[in-house]
């Protein structure tokens, strides 16, 4: 969606899209603005010097705030021989503020007429790419002395953007100007205010109170510091790991997020900038991968999560009790239930994600008072898997829409329209039930046994869930083997019969422990095996299959974050080497990308690209895709805690040389862990 | 006849308890405005122990909207979160109680819930 050429900074859910010049136009195209709760609160801003548009030479996005456009007017197309410079400075923390300085070279005075257009659409968020033609509300523009004031009403829901200026201004109804005299050498700045407004009836902000850190420029680099000074360090020999390592740690920093009404504690977002909002499956997915990192997002997010836990049933937001939430957005169309996300609960894989994310948690942190402190949300969420997901009485998790107009078709991860196809290409009807679902399953059922048995006094629980769990894996290695091709059904229609494609589902069920000993070997080799491993990674669909295209966005990209959790399962069932293959060819691709990996690039062979094609319009950072070096480095390092201590058993491929991770946070108080590159992937391959 | 607010209430005061909210504790007051008119109801949690009366005394969260928008609410009819966003329900103080007690607000009347289809025998 954002377009390679935008930059991009931002604090929580408030962001700023612009063109490298630092302006905004937004089009359905080109989905640019100032965007605060899910909302667009400035459409136009465009700075022109005597009428002129400007030139970028250079900018940098100092830090995920923080961005410096350096300019001259004029013209790209011929050359310039600038005698006056600008510069536009801007950062976000909680509102926009933009110091614009300008530079006369010249030896002569000159007169300046500085303007900058200012405008809304106040496009939900969901809205951004289609051309608004009635929005049913009213936009309003006021006119003050001292401040522009842009607004939309309708009924009782208010936002504004109000525009100040510490230089005074001349406002119109379509912006503000100055007029600048300027001697030889002499320089002329403004610091410009851009706050953004939720109001209720009696001007109360929605956001009143709710703030998980100070917004100011200091508070945020300090904030910043601290959160790098906390975690692990990372040093390797290669440099590429520990950039990467750290691209990742300042990128998940930018990635937290504060849900309104929640007091201010942070969970991992989904996606920057499009999905800065609670995602019930990829914020515990990301906490899953960061635990040895930063155990503290796990604590949050599973309170929220908590907090947010289905409690009725809602058709349309395909809520049920004990179902933990999809995603919540705060933007007009939310409010005025026009999509369902208030929350939205149309995903099946977070509830069980959810006990499965808390036993980890306790695993790595001792934290005993959290599990108790959530035995009534886990139960529930344990007795939403038998009670309410079972939808053809078959000891499964099913998924089908009750909102057919705005709710999700597909609610596993693969969540696009197409993802889930029999081998002739053909689309299952509703309801369908993916094989990792019940992976997840089977783990939430074990991992909440040992919460029951150990930590909330109910054996009897605890055998019932590990009964139960015996027999989900018994069924499920009898239903979904798919004979011919020794690998599990990616899905199963109504029927009972095999959606019998090839696909990277096959590997989390090795992380979640469901697939039959005997198997295992033959799940491993098809994960490295020519069909679904290009090279750099395990595409989300076999070649060869129907459907496969190494661009389609769930049917033969590479997911970085599906990556890791196979490499993660390979070395739960012994795997080692063939864990340290995947995640030596991720780890390979975040190089192309400065170490920032995106959510998915394409499934094209490596030898035939040489480098990995990104998806066209994947979002970056993406927290899941960000976790992922992670996560593959606790695998690679053989991280697991393991009674009460942290057991240390590395598996690197050689070329990855000698890492080392210092003072890794849990139960055990910081411990250090060494590592050698010892393991010969080649010749694995011969 | 009594309208939905108050046998919400009453039902709550009744129960005397709400396990949904054992780990919530503080004051709500519901400011319901009809006209100059405000009628308050007063919900005290403590550890989901559950105390209501219609004092209009100070709470550390304060929830302010019409007696027919929260008739709608506390039927299941209308949806609380979504009418924060929109403003139809205003809130102060501590924002995290609203978040809590909106989840004992019923499902709406014509819920389906799951549709299953049982086509097969479970052995």
């Amino acid at each position: 969606m954002a377009q390679s050429n935008t930059v991009r900074i931002l604090d929580g859910n408030t962001f700023v899209v612009s063109e490298d010049t630092g302006d905004i136009e937004a089009t359905p195209s080109e989905p640019t603005g100032l965007f605060s709760l899910d909302t667009r609160f400035l459409s136009t801003w465009v700075l022109t010097v005597n009428g002129d548009r400007l030139n970028p030479l250079s900018y940098d996005d100092l830090q995920y705030y923080e961005a410096r456009f350096f300019l001259v007017p004029g013209l790209a197309t011929h050359y310039i021989d600038a005698k006056l410079s600008i510069i536009r400075e801007r950062s976000v923390g909680g509102s926009f503020r933009e110091q614009i300085t300008i530079l006369n070279h010249d030896e002569k005075p000159v007169d300046l007429e500085i303007r900058m257009e200012a405008a809304s659409d106040f496009a939900d968020l969901f809205q951004v790419k289609d051309e608004i033609l009635n929005k049913k509300g009213e936009i309003y523009t006021e006119v003050e002395p001292d401040r522009l004031r842009l607004g939309y009403r309708r009924g009782n829901f208010k936002r504004e953007t109000v525009i100040s200026s510490s230089e005074p201004a001349r406002y119109d109804r379509t912006g503000f100007a100055y007029t600048v005299h300027l001697e030889p050498n002499q320089h002329w700045d403004t610091s410009i205010d851009v706050k953004t407004f939720a109001l209720g009836p009696g001007g109360r902000d929605l956001r009143m109170g709710v703030r998980a850190h100070s917004t100011e420029r200091l508070a945020l680099q300090h904030d910043l510091k601290e959160w790098v000074a906390n975690a692990p360090k990372v040093n390797s020999e290669h440099d590429r790991v520990a950039s990467t390592y750290r691209r990742s740690l300042i990128d998940l920093a930018a990635l937290r997020f504060s849900p309104l009404s929640l007091g201010g504690a942070a969970l991992p977002a989904a996606g920057l900038p499009w999905f800065m909002t609670m995602f019930g499956r990829d914020s515990i997915l990301t906490c899953l991968q960061t635990l040895p990192f930063t155990p503290e997002l796990s604590k949050t997010t599973l309170r929220i999560l908590a907090a947010l836990q289905g409690t009725r049933f809602d058709d349309f937001r395909d809520e049920d009790p004990g179902r933990i939430l999809h995603e919540m957005r705060y933007g007009e169309t939310a409010a005025f239930e026009e999509q369902p996300h208030s929350p939205y609960y149309g995903s099946v894989d977070a509830t069980p994600l959810f006990v499965v994310l808390l036993d980890e948690y306790e695993k790595w942190s001792g934290d005993v008072a959290l599990v108790k402190e959530l035995e009534r949300e886990s139960r529930a969420a344990l007795k939403w898997i038998d009670d309410y997901a079972d939808l053809v009485g078959t000891g499964y998790i099913w998924y089908e829409r009750r909102n057919s107009d705005t709710g999700l078709e597909n609610q596993c991860w693969k969540d696009s329209w197409d993802s889930i196809s029999y081998r002739d290409g053909r689309l299952p009807p509703f309801p369908r039930a993916t094989c990792e679902l019940q992976g997840y399953a089977y783990d939430a059922k074990l991992r909440g046994a040992r919460l029951a048995r150990e930590f909330w006094g109910d054996p009897d629980f605890a055998d019932q869930l590990e009964r139960e769990a015996a027999e989900l894996k018994q069924r499920f290695n009898r239903d979904w083997w798919v004979e011919d091709g020794e690998y599990y059904a990616l899905a199963l229609d109504p029927d009972g019969r095999h959606c019998d494609v090839l696909s990277s589902n096959i590997g989390h069920l090795l992380w979640s422990g469901i697939v039959d000993h005997e198997r295992a070997e033959k799940i491993a080799q098809h994960l490295v095996g020519p069909r679904l491993f290009s090279g750099w990674g395990v595409r989300t669909l076999a070649e060869g299959e129907v459907r496969y295209n190494p661009i389609g966005y769930h049917n033969g990209t590479i997911w970085p974050f599906d990556n890791s959790f196979i490499a993660w399962g390979l070395r739960r069932y012994g795997f080692a080497e063939e864990a340290a293959t995947i995640a030596n060819g991720i780890l390979d691709a975040a190089t192309y990308f400065d170490g920032r990996l995106p959510e998915a690039f394409g499934g094209y062979q490596r030898e035939l690209t040489k480098f990995p094609v990104e998806y066209p319009t994947a979002c970056s950072p993406q927290a899941w895709s960000t976790g992922t070096p992670l996560l593959l480095l606790r695998t690679m390092l053989g991280l697991e805690p393991h009674e009460g201590h942290l057991a240390v058993e590395p598996r690197l491929p050689i070329g990855m040389g000698r890492i080392e991770v210092l003072d890794i946070p849990g139960r055990w108080g910081r411990v250090d862990a060494f590592a050698r590159g010892r393991l010969d992937l080649h010749k694995m391959a011969d | 006849m009594v309208d939905a607010t108050t046998r919400f209430f009453e039902d709550l005061d009744r129960r005397g308890y709400e396990p949904l909210l054992e780990k919530s504790s503080g004051t709500l007051r519901f400011d319901l405005h009809e006209g100059a008119r405000t009628t308050h109801w007063l919900l005290r949690i403590d550890h989901g122990r559950l105390q209501v009366s219609q004092e209009d005394l100070e709470a550390d969260t304060v929830i302010g909207t019409s007696p027919a928008l929260f008739d709608d609410v506390v039927a299941g009819r209308e949806h609380g979160l979504a009418a924060v966003l929109r403003g139809d329900m205003t809130v102060s103080g501590d924002p995290r109680l609203v978040v809590q007690v909106e989840r004992i607000f019923p499902s709406s009347p014509d819920a389906r819930g799951p549709r299953r289809r049982f086509q097969r025998e479970v052995r």
